[in-house]
């Protein structure tokens, strides 16, 4: 069976299940010990780790904090309580409720679908706010747009009593053992874990992971992070709902409490305590927390009574131990008990290292025909003109540097062209598509992918995973462009040894080298690279230049560069342009460059004689 | 006309209290990009130690300086307990800190004191009116507008020109520069929350003089309310807090007062929503400070 296919489906299929075998057989043996309460704290544990693993489908793959999902889940409840609540008996608790709800009669199954309906419905509004708000990890508005609906669930639950009961009564209903026992409380679960795992595996969970790791670096190999997002929080928000229908079915009543704080810091915590990238640690953090749970509140209890320490043992212990069990991760492990360890991938992982080989690097293929323009780009940044007519052209068998002092606004340019700046005049084409406008996931998409000066890789993902990422959102969009396999290009640009490290481990060459690749795996045109021998040492700059060109000839595509470093720039250039203060004064032959008057007076202030090493590259004379 | 300066007064009374609360939420989000949900833990403390003075049956301008004083002390009691140790952390880890030290106060007062609410009296004059020209206002109101604004201006004074606010300023504005620069970040972050202990005592005051009563979540509400209009404003924008604040006060009273009978329970909702829908449209808020990436 090849790799992909188990990393794909056989692994995160596998582990799920062993995983909620492990609950479930871990649960009803402790219930085994007690009477009928410990039969419900475990149908509670279990119903609340559907619930942590909805939520973790979200939070977990999208880095976005949400408080919002309970309140998702308590529409779910209260549409599955309206309508499996008999007639009779809403006659006697919300005879007036709208709609003609009184009347309605359906089974628990049903009234749980219509309610994972509802709330996806609502889903879809509060992820198109979500989108449009520009979420991602950790946006602070996002957040509050999922407060506030917690909170709008609550106000409306509380005042709308013709429907909900209210905030003292409730709905309290009976609808015996309708569903049978426990078993689609552990069906529900079992298909919940296995969903989270195969999303979280699937190429959209891994996108949306790229883009929870560095928002940009995602948009500028073609992610569009809000579709991601909307994908993510409506699977999310399925699984809540079910979760939620059960615990209203389980329990026999709902208010508007139930579904309100202290329903969101018990659920937040146990994904928190376990690590919220992990559904293997939602699922640890929900028996971690069940488990201290039950000690506080029997320490808490009048069975215990130790003396001098009464005065702690008593009403409040439980909550003081869900908080400061937040608290504490929070302070001294953000990332949970378990990071992002999966099982499964542990476990695939050793399988598949064991039987790999090493690939060989990718053979040259034709360029195609392509032309990036850049014209007459005018750029200001507040009343600094950082572009005052600067442009380029570049064909795809080509390789281009960029150079000019600093502040002559070669970033800028890169920028202009890769889309997060917006130009207040000229235009970017790549052939006929005008990519001025497009949004930075289209313009990498079209074919023209950057690198970054500042490094942005995805900390927490293997060298491996940064290139196949940007394949798989290469193949996503359908580029239409033949690219080498993600192996093949590790092996060009010598990262095969360090292929199972973390961004975060790797030394700043492999970085920058790792940059490169990721880039060159999104199926470029044109790479753009913004000092790709920044920091460097000089024998490790001047591989680059055979580096880049191998990776140029790998993937077919034209290369714009920006260094600082003389010697890397010449020797691989076909033609360079000088920048200075947001204009080209001068643009030839590597040779031509050098000789150029113009270009010796801005760039170096003097004539170029010695070469500068890379961080020499301050201009003698400042412009004015 | 009549009707609508007795709301406005009433408005601006209300988003007094949650200027106040919004101003000290804006100061600490800009030293250390914290949304502080714990900010409601200063009234909570606040309102207890009010209850314990006034079962000793001292008067009421014994509890303000005292009530300040202890929100001042609770705020550099959380900074140094829990936000310290998170300061550089991603926001998610920021948010979640502060969301975990608002449940832990809560459930102390729960373990230590009760769950349930403890009433004390509030001072006779609180719901004398006065008239002016037919306008009868609340005595209230115009005591919190005032001193509000009295408050406002020397918060204005001392960001202007003393040097511990320039300092803040700049280390709203980019903390690493104004380290560099020689501010010294311990002192401006302590200088933070006892200047967002002191806005939110003052606060406290005139929510524990309005609703005469403690419990564990006295602090909720007014710091969700805070939170809200920092975000209205658009968070780190000081000035922008304390326009949402009073944004926010007149916003509800208005809502409380039009509103046909029947839905006036979902004032609350109402506002929500508009805030859900303000952050959708314009997530930075009304007033944009505009700290664009670097790439």
């Amino acid at each position: 069976m090849s790799p992909a296919v188990v990393q794909r489906w056989l692994a995160p299929t596998a582990g799920g299940a062993v995983l909620v075998a492990a609950l479930v057989v871990g649960g009803f043996l402790y219930a085994l010990t007690g009477g009928g309460a410990r039969d419900a704290l475990v149908t509670q544990m279990l119903i609340n780790a559907i619930v942590v693993v909805g939520i973790q489908v979200y939070v977990g793959n999208t880095g976005v904090l949400s408080f919002g999902h309970i309140g998702f889940a308590g529409i779910a409840g209260y549409v599955f309580a309206i309508l499996a609540i008999s007639p009779e008996r809403k006659a006697t608790i919300i005879p007036d409720a709208p709609f003609g709800l009184a009347d309605v009669s359906v089974s628990p199954a049903v009234a749980g679908l219509v309610a994972v309906g509802v709330t996806v419905l609502v889903g879809v509004v509060v992820g198109l706010g979500l989108g449009r708000s520009g979420a991602r990890s950790g946006a602070v508005s996002a957040t509050m747009i999922t407060l506030a609906l917690l909170f709008l669930v609550h106000e409306m639950a509380v005042n709308w009593t013709e429907l909900t009961g209210g905030d003292r009564a409730g709905l309290s209903f009976d609808l015996g053992d309708s569903l049978g026992g426990n078993g689609p409380v552990v069906v529900a679960l079992l298909a919940s874990v296995v969903a989270a795992r195969l999303f979280a595996e699937s190429p959209w969970g891994r996108l949306a992971q790229a883009a929870r790791e560095d928002d940009l670096a995602a948009r500028a190999i073609g992610v569009d992070p809000a579709v991601l997002q909307m994908v993510a929080l409506l699977g999310s928000v399925v699984i809540v709902a079910v979760g939620a229908s059960l615990r209203v079915y389980e329990l026999g009543t709902i208010s508007p409490r139930f579904f309100f704080f202290d329903y969101t810091l018990l659920t937040l915590t146990m994904l928190i305590v376990g690590g919220r990238k992990s559904v293997t640690g939602a699922l640890v953090g929900v028996t971690v927390i069940t488990v201290g749970n039950e000690l506080t509140r029997w320490l808490a209890g009048p069975d215990v009574s130790i003396t001098g320490l009464d005065w702690i043992l008593r009403d409040g212990l439980s909550e003081i131990f869900l908080g400061a069990a937040m608290l504490g991760f929070m302070i001294f492990r953000s990332s949970g008990l378990l990071d992002d360890w999966e099982l499964d991938r542990w476990l695939f992982a050793r399988w598949r290292t064991r039987r790999e080989s090493r690939p060989a690097p990718p053979e040259p293929v034709r360029h195609s025909e392509s032309v990036l323009v850049a014209s007459d780009l005018v750029v200001d940044f507040g009343g600094f003109r950082a572009l005052d007519g600067a442009g380029l052209s570049a064909e795809a068998s080509e390789v281009v540097g960029l150079i000019g002092p600093n502040g002559a606004g070669k970033t800028t340019l890169l920028n202009v062209i890769t889309g997060p700046v917006v130009p207040r005049a000229g235009s970017c084409r790549l052939d006929e598509l005008l990519l001025t406008g497009l949004p930075v996931h289209r313009i990498a998409r079209a074919g023209v992918v950057r690198t970054f000066q500042n490094l942005r890789l995805f900390p927490a993902s293997t060298v491996r995973e940064h290139v196949e990422v940007a394949a798989l959102a290469a193949r996503g969009h359908g580029a239409g462009r033949e690219a080498p396999t993600p192996e093949s290009l590790l092996v060009l640009c010598g990262l095969w040894e360090h292929r199972d490290r973390r961004a975060r481990e790797l030394d700043y060459g492999t970085s920058r080298r790792l940059e490169l690749a990721r880039a060159a795996a999104a199926a470029p045109e044109f790479l753009l690279l913004d000092e790709p021998t920044s920091g460097m040492s000089d024998s490790e700059s001047l591989a680059m230049i055979d580096q880049v060109r191998a990776i140029a000839s790998g993937v077919g595509a034209g290369v714009v560069v920006i260094d600082h470093d003389l010697a890397f720039i010449t020797g691989i250039c076909d033609r360079i342009y000088c920048l200075d203060q947001g204009r080209v004064i001068a643009m030839g032959p590597p040779a031509e460059i050098q000789a150029d008057p113009r270009v010796q007076a801005a760039y170096m202030g003097t004539a170029i004689t010695a070469e500068p090493s890379a961080g020499g590259s301050t201009p003698t004379t400042a412009p004015p | 006309m009549t009707e609508l300066i007795q709301q406005t007064v009433d408005g601006l009374g209300r988003g007094s209290e949650y200027a106040l609360i919004a101003l000290g939420i804006a100061v600490i989000f800009g030293v250390m990009h914290l949304v502080n949900f714990a900010h409601g833990e200063l009234i909570t403390v606040s309102a207890y130690v009010a209850y314990f003075l006034f079962t000793l049956e001292l008067a009421w301008w014994v509890y303000a300086p005292v009530i300040v004083g202890t929100a001042v002390a609770t705020s550099i009691a959380i900074e140094f307990v829990a936000f310290r140790w998170v300061r550089g952390a991603p926001d998610f880890t920021m948010l979640l800190t502060s969301f975990g030290v608002h449940f832990v106060v809560a459930a102390l007062f729960v373990m230590f004191v009760s769950a349930n609410v403890r009433n004390f009296d509030r001072p006779d004059w609180i719901t004398n009116t006065i008239s002016v020209g037919g306008i009868n206002l609340e005595v209230f109101d115009l005591v919190t507008i005032a001193v509000t604004a009295i408050t406002l201006l020397a918060t204005v004074y001392l960001l202007q020109r003393t040097m511990f606010g320039i300092s803040l300023r700049a280390a709203a504005e980019d903390f690493d520069t104004a380290r560099l620069m020689g501010i010294r970040s311990n002192r401006v972050i302590r200088g933070a929350f006892v200047l967002a202990g002191v806005l939110a005592g003052i606060a406290a005051v005139f929510v524990l003089m309005r609703t005469g009563r403690a419990s564990p979540t006295a602090g909720l509400t007014p710091m969700l309310k805070g939170v809200l209009a920092a975000l209205i404003g658009g968070l780190g924008s000081m000035g922008g807090a304390v326009l949402g604040g009073f944004a926010l006060g007149l916003v509800e009273v208005l809502l409380l007062a039009r509103l046909p009978d029947g839905w006036v329970g979902l004032t609350n909702g109402i506002v929500f929503l508009g805030i859900a829908l303000l952050f959708t449209f314009r997530p930075q808020g009304l007033i944009s400070v505009g700290h664009a990436e670097r790439v």
